[in-house]
């Protein structure tokens, strides 16, 4: 354990000043909550009577099939559209170093889908596919597909991937790309010298070096699927989407269409836990990298 | 790295479709909003004709006695008060952790990013109890607390501050300033560019923030634009996708205008959606 002198207790003073506004709203604001959210989760309710249950609300979530049906929509978008943006995004931050500066306009353009809001994005996106405004379908009858419905909810599942793939391709890119240009250019130079070509340089120097970015961006998106909430909710305008389409989804409407809080609340626990679980790995590496370079 | 001018030529190529696909949507609003609904119906790729960007301009600023500038109002308020607060409050927890070697220091870094990982969904609920308690429901202090709280910028803040090289602290020591002035008038200056990446990205995802509202806001009056946006009706009750997305356009237009104008303090970070 550290040493404790008179210093030392005047610098904790100090430094606790600094952190009290911090510590208040977040004691206030996200412990104390979180706290309350565990108490509500063990308590049984009806209207605005409440008893002591304890488990019996995760008991139940447990054998709820809504609940974990919830969970297919997040379990497609990480099995498919998650690997299907990080290997778009790496191959495009290897084409934007193809040009001169990396291509700053193209980097651009590919950013601009992140700078705007997912609600507005689902919006637009759903009226693109709507029956009444889509300019896909003239296009469709152009090749003989007359009488196409586009947003069907089958074909939801579908749509979510290209909102979300449009958002979120062209950020990632750009992450990766910073990742790319801080690798040494002797590396791939003497690459070059020793006869190896693009492809090759790309997958044998590149690539191994990508794995621990990519990994932390796989968590990251791992988590936002986990979430996913706004862009399912502005398709639910145009389509009839069932009340737990996505883990989010079913726990806003349990408490707020159908009033049962506690129970809403036990399902927000959970997704908490298993957001955490994904998380702890960027946790460890966060903590070293900001505390280990100084003190 | 040399290409082969036909690879070279391949490679623009599907850059340049890729391109076309990112602005798409921003082009099919665009145009949007110079129609009425039956020219929306019509599905064609090009502006309006004759135009009602006119009309719809100002049918979104008229509908309902101009609800929609209050929602820009609450906008601008949400996310300048919020991002301000939050980053400033961040800024100061930045600084105890660098300067000063105090006891829980570790423990209390890691129990804070540990938080950051847990999601609004699991927070807001419960928030919404204890907003009930005290009566903080359609309230603006509703939406504006909980950003004050930005564990994102605490944990970019203290890497800020590292950068602050010692000499700095101890030369102003030295010269007997004490702890506030030191922060304020020698080390402030010091992360400014870092505070103003951090308030430009706490002020779009203000913002862009929906859930919170969706949940703590009941009263028009009191929306923020990206939730007023998704209640425009007809007095029937039927969805108006003109002024919709009209409205939209103008939701994002202050967006686009920050982020094109200060693109160079817009570093993209590591940044949970």
């Amino acid at each position: 354990m550290t040493w404790i002198n008179k210093a030392r207790l005047k610098a904790t003073l100090k430094a606790y000043l600094f952190l009290a506004p911090f510590l208040i709203v977040f004691i206030g604001l996200v412990v104390y909550p979180i706290g309350l959210g565990v108490r509500l989760s063990l308590y049984g309710q009806r209207g605005a009577r409440m008893w002591y249950v304890g488990l019996e609300n995760y008991q139940r979530i447990l054998s709820d099939s809504m609940f974990w049906e919830s969970f297919k929509i997040p379990l497609f978008l990480l099995l498919v559209q998650v690997p299907v943006m990080l290997i778009l995004a790496t191959g495009i931050a290897l084409l934007y170093e193809t040009r001169k500066n990396g291509g700053p306009l193209y980097r651009f353009i590919y950013y601009l889908p992140y700078t705007i809001p997912g609600i507005v994005s689902g919006l637009v996106w759903s009226y693109i596919f709507s029956d009444s405004m889509s300019p896909l379908l003239p296009a469709l009858e152009f090749f003989g597909q007359t009488g196409v419905k586009l947003l069907t909810r089958s074909n939801v599942p579908g749509i979510l991937l290209v909102v979300i793939l449009w958002q979120f391709t062209g950020y990632t890119a750009f992450l990766v790309y910073s990742s790319l240009i801080a690798i040494p250019k002797e590396y791939s130079e003497a690459a070059q010298l020793d006869g190896a070509g693009f492809w090759q340089i790309a997958f044998k120097i590149k690539l191994p070096l990508l794995v621990g970015p990519l990994i932390t961006l796989f968590i990251f998106n791992a988590i936002g699927a986990m979430q996913v909430f706004n862009e399912p909710w502005m398709l639910g305008n145009l389509v009839v989407l069932p009340l737990n389409y996505t883990p989010a989804m079913y726990i806003y409407n349990s408490a707020f269409s159908q009033g049962r809080f506690t129970y809403a609340a036990a399902m927000g626990i959970i997704l908490a836990v298993l957001t955490c679980g994904f998380s702890w790995y960027i946790l460890r590496s966060a903590g070293r990298q900001i505390l280990g370079r100084r003190h | 790295m040399k290409l082969k001018k036909r690879s070279y030529v391949t490679i623009t190529i599907v850059l340049v479709l890729l391109a076309a696909f990112f602005i798409f949507p921003f082009y099919w609003l665009t145009i949007g909003t110079t129609k009425n609904v039956s020219q929306l119906f019509q599905k064609s790729l090009l502006p309006g004709r004759p135009s009602h960007l006119q009309s719809n301009v100002s049918g979104v600023f008229s509908y309902q006695n101009g609800v929609f500038l209050s929602w820009m109002a609450n906008s601008f308020l949400y996310a300048t008060v919020g991002a301000f607060g939050g980053v400033f409050i961040a800024s100061l927890a930045g600084y105890a952790f660098r300067r000063y070697d105090f006891i829980g220091k570790r423990f209390l870094f890691v129990l804070v990013i540990a938080f950051a990982m847990v999601p609004g969904f699991a927070t807001t609920l419960p928030l919404f109890m204890m907003y009930r308690d005290l009566n903080l429901i359609d309230t603006r202090l509703a939406v504006i607390l909980p950003s004050f709280v930005n564990i994102f910028g605490v944990y970019m803040m203290v890497s800020y501050w590292n950068q602050v090289e010692d000499e700095v602290f101890e030369a102003a020591t030295i010269d007997g300033a004490n702890d506030l002035t030191i922060f304020w008038k020698i080390g402030m200056p010091n992360v400014i560019p870092g505070f103003i990446t951090l308030f430009l990205l706490a002020f779009v995802s203000m913002w862009n923030n929906f859930f919170l509202p969706l949940v703590v806001i009941n009263s028009r009056a009191r929306m923020p634009l990206i939730l007023g946006i998704t209640t425009i009706t007809d007095p029937q009750g039927f969805p108006v996708y003109n002024l919709t997305l009209t409205a939209s356009f103008f939701t994002i237009l202050p967006l686009l205008i920050m982020f094109v104008s200060l693109q160079r303090y817009f570093k993209p970070q590591m940044y949970m959606r």
